[in-house]
């Protein structure tokens, strides 16, 4: 590998690349229908082999074989969903005289890229590499992940975790306060079964479970992008705390002292008496009545907003609600406004969740 | 006298009803509902952004450091435990966990190189010649 330390080292930085301006570049798209790719690989056999693995994963993709072709690309198509760079690609076939970039090899067209826009995902493939930390690489592209895998786990891995960064980046804030609300409220239903957690180790599960990608609703839930990425995360909240409160009635353990109890003549009840059944325990019951009667409390001075309550509570549809309390649409949406605001105003004055 | 009326869910439904009537809230309602409800709009959103963000980080430094020691991790092969998410190297079996809210990882694979990384690498070489 020592021809390749000496390249870098001795291959000056690029201030021959004049960057564009971000402004120029066209607008980035997470859409799944437009997802795009840029590969940047001298070798026939791996373009192949990486075009094929992009063009599975949904991605139209834009080939170059040197770096030279990639740069050009870049600058006429880019930004693009994903940018992946051979380490090895060459500079350029032929001998253009007006060569843009005549000393770099696909690491300097990673840094160039990034010096051009930061925030455009990169990909470097180093297969002859054992470990991702021998690749050389100068300081400004150390960030950039390496791919050292020839299967489609570790690529996948990468582009996800692209994705999902372009997703979070392109969230308005208006989106970012509906899930952190939807989380809450969330949490919030799950009562004790939420064991301490809060709505932000809700949303990180959410998101790990997108991130792991596996197919199963238990382990993960992969981002198929048929969907927004806040209407996934959503699901994604849902499915967790669901699973959370089911693992809450399954799992639920107690302290001895917390079980047994004694009668008046002093006789031990054993915990053994107490036989799982389908419906709440009586403690949880009467936990989830207390809690119920302290925020049906907070509305005993606005009948409206209690009615709405009590029917949400029963399960009944907006429009059974309306149907049954006489609520015009404008009433309906303005109660459910003032308990909204009542109850996340009490979590603001309290803790976390 | 113990009300006896069965109240399994009644909260959880109405919390639940809440979380869903945010979904539909414009722009400017959700905003506004923020700011009366004593938050600031624009900082909460932030934190939220963080949140994702600092979770994506935490899973990208686990890949990173198993990729910087040459293990193959198979991203569906994570598995959530009571205390976090597992894994092993498909190459050399090692295993390796992290604990979602710290970001801490334990196991084996980060205690050093994939011993079984040398031979892949020899095989694929062949193999793109």
């Amino acid at each position: 590998m020592g021809h390749l330390f000496s390249l870098i080292e001795t291959t000056p930085p690029s201030p021959q690349i004049e960057p564009l301006e971000p402004t120029l570049l066209p607008p980035s798209s997470i859409n799944a229908s437009s997802k795009s790719a840029l590969l940047v690989e001298g070798n026939e056999s791996l373009l192949s082999c990486f075009r094929q693995l992009l063009e599975k994963a949904g991605y139209a993709v834009r080939l170059a074989p040197d770096t030279e072709e990639g740069l050009r690309l870049f600058r006429e198509c880019g930004p693009f969903n994903v940018v992946l760079i051979n380490y090895y690609v060459p500079e350029k076939k032929g001998t253009g005289i007006n060569c843009l970039i005549p000393q770099i090899h696909g690491v300097r067209l990673a840094a160039v890229i990034r010096d051009m826009n930061p925030s455009q995902g990169i990909i470097i493939v180093a297969l002859d590499y054992q470990c991702a930390s021998d690749v050389p690489r100068p300081a400004e592209v150390a960030q950039i992940p390496v791919l050292i895998e020839t299967g489609n786990g570790q690529l996948r891995s990468l582009l996800e975790k692209i994705e999902v960064d372009r997703a979070i980046k392109g969230l308005t804030s208006s989106e970012l306060l509906q899930l952190q609300l939807f989380a809450k409220f969330r949490i919030r239903g799950l009562g004790r079964a939420a064991r301490g957690r809060d709505w932000e180790d809700l949303l990180e599960e959410a998101l790990y479970r997108t991130l792991i990608g596996a197919e199963d609703t238990q382990n993960g839930r992969h981002w198929n992008r048929r969907v927004s990425f806040v209407q996934h995360l959503k699901g994604a909240i849902l499915s967790i705390a669901s699973v959370w409160k089911r693992q809450f009635k399954e799992e639920s353990t107690y302290l001895m002292s917390e079980l047994l109890f004694h009668d008046a003549e002093g006789q031990d009840y054993s915990p053994i008496d107490n036989v799982a059944s389908s419906s709440s325990p009586a403690d949880q019951r009467l936990i989830e009545k207390k809690e119920e009667d302290r925020v049906l409390g907070l509305f005993n001075d606005d009948s409206e907003a209690l009615q709405l309550l009590r029917g949400l509570m029963e399960g009944l549809r907006k429009t059974e609600i309306m149907s049954r309390y006489g609520l015009e649409e404008k009433k309906y949406a303005a109660a459910l406004r003032r308990i909204r605001l009542k109850v996340l105003s009490q979590r603001n004055n309290g803790s976390r969740g | 006298m113990a009300d006896k009326t069965n109240h399994d869910g009644n909260l959880e439904r109405f919390m639940n009803q809440l979380g869903d009537s945010v979904l539909a809230l414009s722009d400017g309602n959700i905003r506004a509902e923020v700011s009366e409800a004593g938050a600031d709009p624009d900082g909460e959103a932030e934190r939220t952004r963080t949140v994702l963000r600092e979770a994506l980080k935490r899973l990208e430094n686990v890949n990173k450091h198993l990729s910087n020691f040459g293990h193959t991790i198979n991203s569906n092969g994570w598995h959530r435990g009571r205390s976090g998410y597992h894994n092993a190297c498909a190459t050399c079996g090692s295993f390796v966990s992290f604990i979602p809210a710290t970001g801490e990882m334990r196991g084996e694979a980060l205690d050093g190189r994939c011993p079984r990384r040398d031979e892949c690498t020899v095989r694929r070489r062949e193999a793109s010649r």
